[in-house]
């Protein structure tokens, strides 16, 4: 397609019609949202640069690669990760049901990290692929911007190259924060926790949120003993609370030790391991202290300021609904602007800015009913609001439905583990307009259910759509009586 | 409330929700079609005797006096029960239960408790809990052990000696299951103040049920005694077993051929190839599953063969013989095949309507022998009632649960109700699963002409790293002209659990917009259903299709 389909919408600026660039796009940072976004503009007929850090599992200021967070330090080598994990609990299943497996079970956990290493440079591989099929131009190199319309690439050998771009889009996402407290540097991220040369034995997680369940969880199915900290009474504030207690009750249940309403003072090396203090004055030893504590947005080093970019109070570029900067030319979409930190969302985000400046077709991203998944053992999905997200929005009654269920495979398992689902239904409209899941298969079976909500479900199309017999999903057709009505205005259930 | 009732999980409490199960349909046209709402009413087909006028004053027990007017009850007799089921399996059970909630006075009764199915053995649970869907998942929750040791290798897992398989503690623990539940079944009914009497009923007249010699009144009579395994007659018949026995052998097969290529068929091949029996599956046609969509029937196919099942297509039985040390040969049409420990015929199944005196009292059966019925379940003879498998419409358990509760609503609530069969989701659990809604392609096309195929056959994140060459396929029909999705298919991991959501969308007009418009939940599976951009093939009346190939890496997040 020739240039000539560069059509830009009302959102561009005028007067630099005639006006010479390289690129009509310099993209920095080639994550999910990075990629997306170029890819899509040069299908429009935009000429795209992108430029992106050296390769390596384990993130720094000058270390990153294309494919980004999700691929190399996110999603997939955690999932691969929580893959590994799962088969614990498997073995354990199995026995039940006539298996006679060893006692003596042998994990590999060098192995599983060269697998997962090698599939990450494959995917680093196909991403790469995408983009030079799409016609994008690819650079390593730290990006900088040095003006309203320019960029410097410094790559590896030092030697710095500049280019003019009509758009410049930043995409750089985010990385994981430690806290200040003393002997930090003992601890590690979530990065070095997806590249540890050694499995540990002992495993202390200070978080509340996914990726400390999740690497809880993972840690936990290979065999080590896990220590949970977090501040709240119960993990994942944000979600609804009574799935809070029930991921807290599986984490139990499944052998990880839970520490609520603690928080870790200090790590001091000793010869035993990494001495961990908390503020309620306990001590233990860990071979590994993971700090699961936040992550902040990548946007440090990118001379911002030179063109006065806007930020916020944590670091995050500041967007309107475009995804456009303060500066007209000048957009940013995924974490790095900390908006829904998810690929699938950075994926939208790309996509909307790629028809918004490339595509002649203005487009918000809609944030409305995005499903998510936390991939701890066994996972918890959700879409839509929680209870308490509902009872603040409601303008009328709202009706939960609640099922609590013993899976058919622990029947004969004997696992003590039940499933629970949850559906937020409004009243008056009869629409569903939140549902939750913890319980195997939770992430798999919640996709449909997110496009049922999209689609404007109400309990009554949920109610006469046949079951899936026999399976834990239709369950959520077959909640015939709310469990409980919460009427306008009341709040009955506390905040935890 | 929350049910919390241990599998299967049984609904405690019901409510109605009228609007949808008044929608009307027909024939069961397209499944996907618009609701079309109409006063159920006016649809009745025989409205002068069918529907029931019910005086029913408050929901509480009391028996049911003025119930009907219009199906030759005398309105002044005394019944000894409002409802008298035949049959307590998924569909007799629900409809007894509602029933009673709605204040009937009833009774059901079932066969003695038996694993094998016959003319004198059921038991309360009926086929989906004793000898169908649930012992069947719990094998295939056995078997699919098999492939997970296989794929864990491949994740660093590492055992001493390879996992071996207990046959017997498997069956012990998976009969100690249905005792459990079968019990959960006679508490429901128990809780619910149906009465239950064990022994095998048979309809005397309009009215009155001859259970084991023992005489029981009643207003109205439901048939749902289900359906059981047919095994053709051929030379050394006698030999097969059926999926029955298939799910209580005392030992493993070591060598066991499958005849037929139907659900029940895949789901055991796969049960017994993960349980390490050597498997061979002898179809009539050239693949499995006759009516699904022809893609699946293709990737399902591909796939168990992957896994170490070996088919013989177009190779039909005729003759079992038994060698001298106990090892049986089939014959076929192409040739003899010997060896085998056992063979087993899943060729079907036919209605249990032998011996209930359904003839004598005028009821109707269709050439199979299933009962036939109107739209609410009711037979030929106004006070008798059928619904399950025994009337060979959809053969599924929430289908008969569905069927179940709406006789109840009928009868007992004032509310003549129709089962609705537009897009009933089912699954295959091969292994692995298939999960569909909808339309096959092949149906799309001729009910609709131009459609949009969207197709994904991609390798999912856990089969790259365990190195074993499971694929997934998805498959979306979309009418080129309304963007509604007519059907939704996919074989692979968790195809039933996924599809059930997506049921649930088709319910509520799923349109290829709407799926465009969903964010996925990264990483899994399900989300390629919402990542789907371009057609694999726009098919249009008079047009040659035109296609393009499947992308073969499912790129994380599909970026």
């Amino acid at each position: 397609m020739s240039r000539k389909m560069l059509i830009d919408g009302e959102v561009n600026q005028p007067n630099e019609q005639e006006a010479h660039y390289d690129f009509d796009l310099f993209v920095i940072g080639a994550g999910s949202g990075g990629v997306r976004a170029s890819r899509i503009s040069a299908n429009f007929g935009a000429k795209v640069g992108i430029c992106e850090l050296p390769f390596h599992p384990v993130s720094s200021e000058v270390i990153g690669g294309v494919g980004g967070t999700c691929v190399i330090r996110g999603c997939v080598p955690k999932k691969i990760l929580v893959y590994g994990a799962s088969f614990g609990g498997e073995i354990e299943d199995a026995r039940n049901y006539g298996w006679e497996v060893n006692e003596k079970v042998d994990f590999n956990w060098k192995k599983l990290l060269q697998k997962k290493t090698d599939e990450i440079i494959r995917l680093n591989g196909v991403y790469k692929h995408l983009l030079s099929n799409s016609g994008v131009k690819l650079f390593e190199g730290e990006g900088k911007i040095v003006g309203p319309n320019d960029v410097e690439v410094t790559q590896l050998d030092g030697t710095k190259l500049s280019y003019s771009a009509k758009h410049i889009l930043i995409a750089t996402g985010s990385r994981a924060q430690r806290p200040a407290i003393p002997g930090q540097e003992l601890g590690i991220s979530s990065d070095e926790a997806l590249s540890l040369e050694e499995l540990p034995k002992r495993a202390v997680v200070l978080g509340g949120g996914y990726i400390a369940v999740e690497f809880a969880s993972i840690w936990r199915g290979m065999g080590a003993s896990v220590d949970l900290f977090f501040r709240k009474e119960l993990p994942l504030r944000g979600f609804d609370d009574e799935l809070r207690a029930v991921v807290a009750r599986n984490l139990e249940g499944r052998g990880i030790d839970l520490h609520p309403q603690t928080n870790l003072t200090e790590l001091v090396k000793t010869e035993d391991g990494i001495k961990v203090r908390t503020d309620h004055g306990e001590e233990l030893i860990a071979d590994v202290v993971l700090f699961a504590t936040g992550r902040s947005p990548n946007t440090k080093r990118l001379n911002l300021e030179a063109v006065g970019v806007e930020l916020d109070k944590t670091g995050a570029i500041k967007v309107d609904e475009y995804s456009r900067t303060n500066v007209p030319n000048i957009w940013a979409v995924g974490d790095v602007t900390n908006r829904v930190n998810l690929t699938p969302v950075a994926l939208m985000e790309g996509t909307c800015f790629a028809k918004t400046v490339f595509g002649g077709e203005p487009s918000k991203p809609d944030y409305r009913d995005i499903p998510c998944a936390v991939f701890c053992i066994p996972p918890l999905s959700v879409v839509g609001l929680s209870e308490e997200q509902a009872i603040e929005q409601a303008k009328g009654d709202i009706l939960v439905f609640t099922s609590t269920f013993n899976p058919m495979k622990n029947t004969v398992s004997g696992r003590q583990e039940k499933t629970v689902m949850k559906l937020i239904v409004d009243a008056e409209t009869d629409k569903v307009v939140g549902a939750s899941m913890c319980g195997p298969d939770a992430a798999e079976i919640m996709q449909g259910i997110a496009i049922a909500l999209k689609c404007g479900a109400t309990k009554a199309q949920f109610d006469s759509t046949v079951g899936i017999h026999p399976s834990s999903a239709e369950e959520f057709v077959t909640m015939r009586s709310a469990t409980r009505r919460i009427v306008a205005g009341t709040k009955p259930k506390t905040n935890l | 409330m929350a049910t919390s009732l241990s599998t299967p999980k049984l609904t405690t409490t019901m409510s109605s929700s009228p609007a949808l199960h008044n929608l009307f349909s027909r024939k069961l046209p397209s499944p996907l079609s618009l609701p079309k709402t109409l006063s159920s009413l006016s649809h009745l087909r025989r409205t002068s005797t069918s529907h029931p006028h019910h005086h029913l004053h408050s929901r509480r027990r009391f028996s049911v006096r003025a119930v009907d007017s219009g199906n030759g009850a005398d309105s002044t007799r005394h019944y000894d029960f409002d409802l008298f089921t035949i049959g307590a399996g998924s569909g007799g059970v629900r409809a007894s239960r509602f029933a009673a909630n709605f204040g009937a006075s009833v009774a059901v009764c079932e066969l003695p408790f038996s694993t094998i199915s016959s003319d004198t053995a059921g038991g309360v649970g009926g086929t989906c809990v004793l000898r169908g869907c649930v012992p069947k998942k719990l094998l295939v929750y056995a078997s699919k052990f098999a492939h997970e040791f296989e794929e864990s290798n491949g994740f660093g897992w590492r055992y001493e000696t390879e996992p071996k398989h207990d046959w017997s503690t498997l069956i012990a623990n998976k009969n100690a299951e249905l005792q459990r539940l079968t019990g959960i079944y006679k508490n429901v009914l128990k809780n619910a103040n149906v009465t239950l009497i064990e022994g095998r009923g048979k309809i005397v007249d309009p009215h009155t049920v001859d259970v084991d010699g023992k005489l029981y009144s009643a207003r109205h009579i439901l048939v749902s005694v289900g359906g059981r395994p047919f095994i053709p007659e051929i030379p050394g018949s006698e030999y097969a077993i059926d999926s029955d026995a298939a799910l209580d052998l005392p030992t493993k097969p070591e060598k066991i051929a499958i005849v037929g290529g139907g659900y029940i068929a895949v789901e055991f091949a796969g049960i017994f190839n993960g349980l390490t029996s050597d498997v061979h599956v002898f179809i009539r046609q050239k693949k499995v599953l006759r009516g699904f969509d022809e893609e699946v029937r293709d990737f399902v196919q591909e796939q168990m063969a992957l896994r170490g099942i070996e088919f013989h297509a177009e190779e039909s039985p005729k003759a079992i013989v038994k060698a001298a040390d106990g090892s049986l040969s089939l014959k076929t049409n192409k040739g003899t095949i010997e060896g085998f420990s056992h063979i087993m015929f899943a060729t079907g199944r036919r209605p249990n309507t032998k011996n209930l005196g359904l003839e004598a009292v005028g009821v109707k059966l269709s050439k199979n022998g299933a009962i036939e019925v109107d739209e609410f379940s009711r037979t030929e003879v106004p006070s008798i009632w059928a619904i399950g498998d025994v009337t060979d419409r959809v053969n599924l358990t929430p289908v008969a649960l569905m069927e179940g509760g709406a006789i109840a609503k009928t009868l007992f609530l004032n509310e003549p109700t129709k089962p609705d069969y537009r897009a009933v989701p089912s699954a295959v659990f091969s292994q692995p699963p298939i999960g569909q809604v909808g339309l096959s392609e092949e149906q799309a096309v001729e009910q609709y002409g131009d459609v949009d195929i969207y197709t994904s056959n991609f390798r999912p994140l856990k089969a790259t790293v365990s190195g074993l060459p499971d694929r997934t396929f998805m498959k979306l029909i979309v009418c080129a002209k309304t963007n509604k999705v007519l059907g939704l298919h996919m074989c692979g991991e968790d195809s039933p659990e996924i599809v059930q959501g997506f049921a649930v969308a088709v319910r509520a007009s799923l349109t290829k917009a709407d799926l465009d418009s969903t964010i996925g939940i990264h990483p899994t599976a399900a989300e390629e259903f919402v990542t789907m951009r371009t057609p694999t093939r726009k098919i249009r009346k008079d047009l040659p299709s035109q296609e393009k190939t499947d992308s073969d890496v499912k790129a994380a997040a599909g970026v």
